[in-house]
């Protein structure tokens, strides 16, 4: 008898301790920050020569998924309007790595001819701070075309933007 | 026996004939040039299709009922480049892909050759917009030279766009 409620205690023990375990790292994920908005500057692409096309739906892109992840206030580069706003957090996005690909490779050999791109992105307060700083990329494998990876890493890039960055009255 | 032959022949060739003759008619056309918008055009959905042409000092571009302008002066960049597209796509490409013994894959080696046209602008807030389009060979050059001559900026100055017959493509694959 005195077995079965040892091997029970032992049972609750262990539920317990696993149970609990996703709570304890959820307190130890950092605060986020404050973002009244955002102004994403155009994708620079200085050392790395990336096609015009890519570079304006890299941008185009993340805009967009930065508006679906619930920012509502997303500045373009340049837009006077963001000039006056406090706790604005500007986006700046260098391109690191890039290689073109091929459809035509993807889609007859499935596994070669990826398109994969990556970005060194930088977020930074108003007054050029840094409070952020990660590279995010961006792939497509086997279906789609090479803009494609631009998608994935918009996704991604919002994605990040959401996990670090919070505006008030969203949340 | 002959005419089956003849008639698998002739039926090839025509395949052939329809995959490759819409680059030998690449022209330099005037007037509207139907173009499919990839993303950029503000209230015009992704991969609409329509006509693009520059008239009175604004880029036209016209789409079902509904039609978007972009003033050539607030344009800060116009590049042309060159890709292909699948010559059979759309649902009966993806189907094909299921086609036994690689059927679909040898169709996805069929590929034709388009020009791309990408555009940055400035809307009245000074905010930066990017917009692509994809169109028939010998059709990017013309616009974007159009588009210089009323008032558009562009950094990459002369002929960008590679002739039809050259084998470079933003597809080739380059690693940096």
């Amino acid at each position: 008898m005195n077995r079965i409620l040892s091997a029970g205690f032992r049972l609750s023990l262990f539920t317990l301790i696993f149970a609990a375990s996703p709570l304890l790292a959820q307190k130890t994920r950092p605060a986020k920050i404050k973002a009244a908005a955002l102004q994403i500057e155009m994708i620079q692409s200085d050392e790395i020569k990336l096609p015009a096309e890519f570079q304006v739906a890299l941008y185009e892109n993340l805009i967009r998924q930065l508006g679906k992840q619930g920012f509502s206030h997303v500045y373009r580069d340049g837009d006077r309007n963001a000039a006056s706003v406090a706790g604005l957090v500007v986006l700046h996005s260098t391109v690191r790595g890039f290689k073109a690909g091929s459809e035509r490779a993807r889609q007859v050999t499935t596994v070669s001819g990826a398109t994969s791109i990556t970005i060194h992105c930088q977020f930074t307060s108003s007054d050029g701070t840094s409070l952020l700083e990660q590279d995010v990329n961006g792939k497509v494998r086997f279906f789609g075309g090479n803009l494609k990876a631009t998608y994935d890493f918009a996704k991604k890039a919002a994605h990040v933007a959401n996990e670090n960055f919070f505006t008030p009255g969203r949340e | 026996m002959t005419s089956r032959s003849t008639t698998v022949l002739v039926g090839v060739t025509s395949l052939f004939a329809g995959l490759f003759i819409p680059v030998g008619n690449a022209q330099q056309v005037s007037g509207p040039v139907k173009v499919v918008q990839l993303t950029g055009l503000v209230g015009v959905k992704d991969n609409a299709k329509g006509t693009l042409d520059v008239e009175n000092g604004q880029l036209h571009f016209v789409h079902g009922k509904a039609s978007t302008d972009v003033s050539a002066s607030s344009i800060q960049d116009v590049v042309t480049g060159a890709d292909s597209q699948r010559a059979v796509g759309g649902t009966i490409g993806l189907m094909s892909m299921a086609a036994p013994y690689g059927g679909g894959r040898v169709l996805s080696l069929f590929r034709s050759k388009i020009e791309t046209l990408t555009v940055q602008y400035r809307d009245a807030d000074g905010g930066l917009h990017g917009a692509i389009f994809t169109m028939p060979v010998g059709t990017s050059e013309v616009i974007k030279k159009e588009l210089v001559a009323q008032g558009a900026h562009t950094t990459a100055a002369g002929d960008s766009t590679p002739p039809a017959s050259s084998s470079t493509s933003p597809s080739k694959e380059q690693k940096q």
